[in-house]
């Protein structure tokens, strides 16, 4: 265990020095990043300056879930999204064979090998942006309000994790994984906003199979004192439980995938 | 001598989804959920000492690559029993793997777009492989394949040859007990081949690494590999001396007679007559217990005779005949 706490750090970093080898792609894909975010901050920005509010949410607090957003996944995500995207391949070309061939987790391989350096940006721009909504948005502070607000933001990078991770496993059973994301990353455009504008059907999907009303929406909603759906008062531990429950359930499904690890032949 | 593999009975099956052909059939796929079984492998039984140089053959499907994947602990058998180093790998999957080492001819194990020394770096801290005996392997595997020109050569800038030689070298820098190679010659040069079947004769002799080895190229296993196992659809068809093989699976020896003058049509008890271009006469001995002396002594008079001689099959020869006959033998599918 100790052994393996002090590999991951030379992983990481051996995948960053594999990453610097080709600058260009590096600076390129940073600077296409940051216009993609931009854009979707920008059509946020216009409907509610249009109408005013979303569904009783002002742009300050709106800039607050999505940067609470963008940082719990940007956190999340660097742990996983790429590296599990490339499970599929893995499995494909037989190259998680040869992870499974050394005394370390492969799980652990792969996620510290993969630590994608990419996601610093994101994380940039997510701090930026709040803390200029918290600058301006009324939030009641006290300590007991940031222990919550650090402790949910983390609870949603485990639950954007595990989902990830959940998805990438299912190539271990079923060779093919990636169109998932797809799916994943429908109901992620929905998660920016908030929960209550969405019908029935769409909240309680999102805060179950689904679970990707606890990124933002439900944790932002508690911080600002605003109602959420289904939940109610539920909702404040329910954003705190949703990490940890998810992480579980991947680290399980993971486990039960590799006992079932077919390889792709050959 | 210590058993450190035992296979008893291991047979291991995939489960498919159903394939229909046609347009239709893939259509149809989409909407049922049958499944098929496959048998990779059928209740293979065998045990491996401890410093053995074992060829695993057989060909494309046969199960030599489910076998080594469940002797590593990548997959786990459907039935029967398997340990290696008194451990079942699957459950014991990093234990078995430090004490064994794994060369894939066709997928690396090293970072590409490092320096092929990070990688070994990286593979010393995986296996917790105290700085002096990493020095010391280091220094001798990389001189006995000639790596230390290129360890701080990009992975991507080495040729086929010279990666795979890096490969050969990381799976032996934390001194396995077993080395299990699956197509290590595939895709090399001659001298290559002839460098790797080299080294790896040397280290199984010297550092009583055992070795187990699939492969297509047969002088592979005539070179590195005293003992043959042969599979073929996915049932152990062979277990014994590579040297015994042709006895095993009935390959005949050839013979061929050259004369002075034309006898004419000679036919022979003892052989075969196989092509007859005159002065000489080309037989098969499909008997075991046919000698020189036999065959003389049927063609009594030998002072016509102007050169004799008796070839053994080679080791792909014996393999083509045998795969040949039973392909013939199959029902048609």
């Amino acid at each position: 265990m100790l052994r393996t706490l002090r590999i991951l750090p030379r992983l990481a970093l051996m995948y960053l020095r594999s990453q610097l080898e080709y600058r260009g792609a590096f600076w390129i894909d940073r600077v296409a990043q940051v216009i993609t975010y931009a854009s979707s901050f920008a059509v946020i920005w216009i409907l509610a300056d249009r109408f005013g509010t979303i569904a009783g949410w002002n742009w300050s607090e709106l800039a607050l879930l999505f940067s609470f957003h963008l940082l719990g996944y940007s956190l999340g995500a660097c742990m996983s999204f790429t590296q599990m995207r490339q499970l599929e391949e893995a499995v494909r070309l037989g190259t998680l064979d040869t992870l499974l061939t050394k005394p370390i987790s492969p799980w652990a391989y792969m996620v510290f090998s993969g630590l994608n350096p990419g996601y610093t940006g994101h994380a940039l721009l997510g701090i930026v942006m709040m803390g200029w909504a918290l600058s301006i948005v009324a939030v009641p502070w006290s300590i007991g309000w940031v222990a919550y607000f650090l402790a949910s933001l983390i609870s949603a990078a485990m639950v954007t994790g595990a989902v990830l991770t959940m998805i990438g496993a299912t190539a271990l059973i079923w060779t093919r994984s990636n169109h998932l994301y797809s799916l994943f990353f429908g109901f992620w455009e929905l998660s920016r906003y908030p929960i209550n504008i969405f019908p029935t059907a769409i909240q309680a999907t999102m805060l179950s199979f689904v679970p990707l009303g606890f990124m933002a929406a439900v944790p932002v909603a508690v911080l600002l004192g605003k109602p959420v759906p289904i939940l109610g008062d539920w909702a404040g531990p329910a954003a705190l439980l949703a990490g940890p429950f998810f992480v579980a359930l991947a680290m399980w499904q993971w486990r039960y995938a590799l006992d079932r690890y077919q390889g792709a032949g050959g | 001598m210590a058993q450190i593999i035992e296979a008893r009975a291991v047979s291991k099956r995939f489960r498919q989804h159903r394939r229909f052909p046609g347009f239709l059939g893939a259509l149809k796929t989409l909407v049922t959920a049958e499944y098929t079984e496959i048998e990779a492998v059928t209740d293979v039984s065998f045990a491996i000492a401890q410093g053995e140089a074992v060829g695993y053959l057989g060909p494309n499907g046969a199960g030599k690559s489910t076998m080594i994947k469940m002797m590593t602990g990548i997959l786990v058998p459907s039935a029967g029993d398997l340990t290696v180093l008194g451990r079942v790998p699957h459950r014991e999957r990093q234990a078995n793997a430090r004490e064994i080492g794994v060369v894939f001819g066709q997928r690396s194990q090293l970072w590409w777009d490092l320096p092929v020394r990070d990688s070994f770096e990286l593979h010393r801290e995986i296996y917790g492989i105290p700085r002096p005996r990493f020095d010391e392997n280091l220094k001798s595997l990389s001189s006995l394949l000639d790596l230390e020109p290129f360890l701080e050569r990009a992975v991507r800038q080495l040729s086929l040859g010279q990666r795979m030689r890096a490969e050969i070298v990381m799976a032996l820098l934390h001194d396995p007990k077993i080395l299990f190679l699956d197509e290590p010659t595939i895709g090399l040069d001659v001298v290559a081949k002839d460098a790797v079947r080299k080294f790896l004769s040397r280290v199984n002799r010297e550092r009583g690494t055992t070795i187990i080895l699939t492969t297509h190229d047969l002088q592979d296993i005539e070179e590195i590999c005293p003992r043959l196992i042969m599979v073929d659809h996915s049932r152990l068809i062979f277990d014994g001396e590579t040297a015994k093989l042709r006895t095993a699976l009935g390959s005949a020896r050839r013979l061929m007679l050259e004369f002075a003058a034309d006898p004419g049509p000679l036919e022979l008890k003892s052989a075969r007559l196989t092509s007859d271009d005159g002065l000489r006469k080309h037989y098969l001995l499909e008997r075991d217990d046919i000698s020189l002396v036999h065959v003389l002594d049927e063609i009594g008079d030998t002072t016509a005779l102007k050169d004799i001689s008796i070839e053994e099959p080679n080791i792909e020869e014996v393999i083509r005949t045998f795969y040949q006959r039973r392909n013939a033998e199959l029902p048609p599918r």
